[in-house]
């Protein structure tokens, strides 16, 4: 028990004294959700700027510039800002960025209506923005559709009530602060392997061979310090999440910090298998790099899975962070399950045994 | 009491094809400092850490303090001291720091302060172990060796890398060790420490003792002569100068030449004479006795330090 706590102190002493090693571990994950939580939410909820020109219409037109100011977002705001102006000026100010989006009104428009026959608003947008395509086109459809209704004068018989799936709604950052975490002990667990493979190379550990001290003690003192490490990176992440962005953490504690030590476990397996083969510090830090970029992108950090091109899927669902985002984002946020809790630890869990089988083979103290 | 400390027997260790350890047999007796002499890759370091159950033989026995290594090591290390032969520690931890972890590890041990005073680093005590130089940092290291009070104390190329005067401080220590009745197994390839502190020194080539006695009977046996020392141009050939008057034997390494004989005034004269026949230059010419490394030059062809 003295050798335990011994161990666990050079650890702890090992590691604060290594900037690199608190800068990736603390600093890092709170650098990625302040600058993606406020590059997500820079605009708060978002207002349009919309450009209108009138062909040759003035009734119709005023009808469009009358419908989308009664558009308002849940604050109460004006949701479109309309700016009227020739076509060419218009479709100019929408290249250069000033303008979301552009509504042409043919001239024949006036005429069209009041025979009541059809007619064509033209809509120009940029689809490469996700705000466009995700808000503005279906509220401009809304739009289009309620003056319809005014000028035939009918009421809608099917109503829509929208209700969220959940109690409340998620929002970029809810998704985004598990998916932190969740790279976060990937990181952990990971760069886990560099002290294991420097005291190895340095021959440290060779050197406490020498001692009385057993590798048991040695490798559970590491685990020790690793796991209240990650669960002080996981408080703090939470809290800032809470403190800064108001992101709710909704399940209870328990589960969340035993889904933390099971991720935490399944890439210290890995960590660890790395140390199996990579024998020096040099090759191990792009080995790591090499693992830890891909997964951080293909397992639903920062963007959901589904997302991903089809060819990709396979690998997708091999990574163990996928599992460990999901989960995370399951009891953090009570985010849509990609698969049933029960699926997400057995997959980690197959990560830990898998690992630490070839580990166990093939790992060597000197 | 049983007086042998160190029993090794017909120890092999093999690498591939490199026999490292081949057959090497030898017994070190209680309060003595033996020494394992030879060059690198002889396998002295090899031998030192299977003795220590760092490694497993192939095959072949060590008792330690009467005890099996391959069963009883945790109680085997309680009781031994072991410098390895690179200097490896924390590297984010002050000596203090370290010194006090290695307390912790075994039941029995020295006050902290003694092992800073026997590292010479009373002034460094608050001193990152990354931030000590690599003669401190090996200081530190041997120091550590007798954090436990060693009845055993295992030395590997304890002085390599240090100072002359930070060598022979180091030899005071093993010296003042040896003094209390302690025993000391040594490696190391220099001659003048092996002659200094070892009561009896095996000397190793290719993984065999090759010679293991007293470094004086170890000398007086295998060379009677003294050695003439010189560098020479036109060489004239090992048979010329081995058929000089006086000379038994003439050895030449490198453009440093060594000629043994047991009249030293008389192989002078003939030496001096053929120089001047060939008009061949001399230059550090020096007399001296027979050491060790004449012993190992003898027996190998081949001088320690390549």
């Amino acid at each position: 028990m003295r050798a335990f706590a011994a161990v666990f102190s050079v650890h702890f002493r090992q590691f604060v004294r290594d900037r690199a090693a608190l800068f990736f571990t603390f600093i890092f994950p709170i650098m990625f959700i302040l600058l993606f939580g406020w590059a997500f939410s820079g605009r708060g909820i978002q207002t349009f700027d919309v450009g209108l020109s009138d062909l040759g219409s003035p009734q119709s037109a005023g009808f469009v510039a009358q419908g989308l100011g009664m558009v308002t977002t849940d604050e109460g705001k004006q949701m479109f800002e309309v700016e009227m102006g020739p076509q060419e000026e218009m479709l100019r100010s929408l290249r250069d960025g000033d303008l979301d989006a552009v509504i042409v009104v043919p001239a024949d428009m006036d005429l069209a209506l009041s025979q009541r026959l059809p007619s064509q608003l033209e809509v120009y947008y940029d689809p490469s923005l996700a705000s466009n395509q995700q808000t503005l086109i279906p509220v401009l459809y809304q739009v289009v559709d309620g003056i319809d209704r005014v000028l035939q004068n009918s009421t809608p018989l099917i109503g829509l009530e929208q209700n969220s799936l959940e109690s409340h709604q998620l929002r970029h950052i809810d998704y985004l602060v598990p998916g932190i975490l969740g790279m976060s002990l990937m990181f952990t667990g990971l760069f886990g392997a560099l002290p294991v493979i420097q005291q190895r190379q340095a021959h440290i550990i060779k050197r406490l061979g020498t001692t009385p001290l057993r590798r048991s003690t040695l490798v559970l003192g590491d685990l020790t310090f690793r796991m209240i490490l990650v669960l002080l990176t996981a408080a703090l992440i939470v809290l800032v999440g809470r403190l800064v962005f108001d992101v709710q953490m909704v399940g209870n504690w328990f589960t969340f910090c035993g889904m933390v030590v099971l991720g935490t476990l399944a890439f210290t397996s890995l960590g660890y298998l790395v140390a199996a083969f990579v024998k020096t510090e040099e090759a191990a830090a792009p080995v790591i790099n090499v693992i830890t970029m891909p997964m951080m992108i293909l397992s639903g950090t920062f963007f959901e899975v589904t997302s991903m091109p089809s060819f990709i899927q396979p690998v997708v669902k091999i990574l163990p962070l996928t599992y460990l985002n999901d989960a995370l984002r399951q009891i953090m946020v009570a985010g849509t399950p990609l698969h049933p809790m029960t699926i997400d630890i057995a997959v980690m869990g197959a990560w830990v045994v898998v690992c630490l089988a070839v580990t166990i083979r093939f790992f060597r103290w000197d | 009491m049983n007086q042998t400390v160190v029993e090794v027997k017909d120890l092999v260790k093999t690498y591939g094809s490199i026999r490292a350890v081949d057959g090497i047999s030898i017994s070190v007796a209680r309060a003595e400092v033996f020494g394992m002499l030879g060059p690198n890759g002889a396998g002295k370091t090899t031998t030192v850490e299977i003795i220590e159950g760092l490694r497993t033989a192939d095959s072949g026995t060590v008792t330690l303090l009467g005890m099996d290594v391959s069963r009883d090591i945790r109680a085997i290390k309680e009781r031994i001291g072991v410098q390895s032969q690179h200097p490896a520690l924390f590297p984010n931890l002050t000596v203090e720091e370290s010194i006090n972890f290695f307390r912790t590890l075994y039941k029995t041990c020295l006050p902290a302060a003694d092992i800073i005073t026997l590292a010479r680093l009373e002034e460094s005590r608050k001193v990152l172990y990354r931030n000590l130089s690599g003669g401190q940092q090996q200081r530190l290291s041997v120091a550590l060796a007798f954090v436990n009070d060693p009845e055993v104390l295992f030395l590997d190329e304890p002085t390599t890398g240090l100072d002359p005067q930070a060598r022979r401080a180091m030899w005071e220590v093993v010296e003042n060790f040896h003094r209390t009745g302690k025993t000391v197994l040594l490696t190391t390839h220099y001659m003048e420490e092996a002659q200094r502190l070892c009561d009896r020194v095996a000397i190793m080539d290719h993984g065999k003792v090759i010679a293991l006695d007293s470094p004086r009977r170890m000398i007086e046996e295998h060379i009677k002569e003294s050695a003439i020392q010189f560098k020479m141009t036109n060489y004239p050939g090992d048979e010329v100068l081995a058929g000089l008057t006086g000379v038994t034997k003439a050895i030449r390494e490198g453009d440093e030449v060594i000629l043994y004989t047991s009249d030293i005034p008389a192989a002078i004269s003939a030496l001096l004479s053929l120089a001047a026949e060939r008009s061949a230059a001399l230059s550090e010419l020096f007399v001296r006795q027979a050491t060790l490394e004449d012993v190992f030059l003898k027996l190998t062809g081949k001088r320690i330090r390549d």
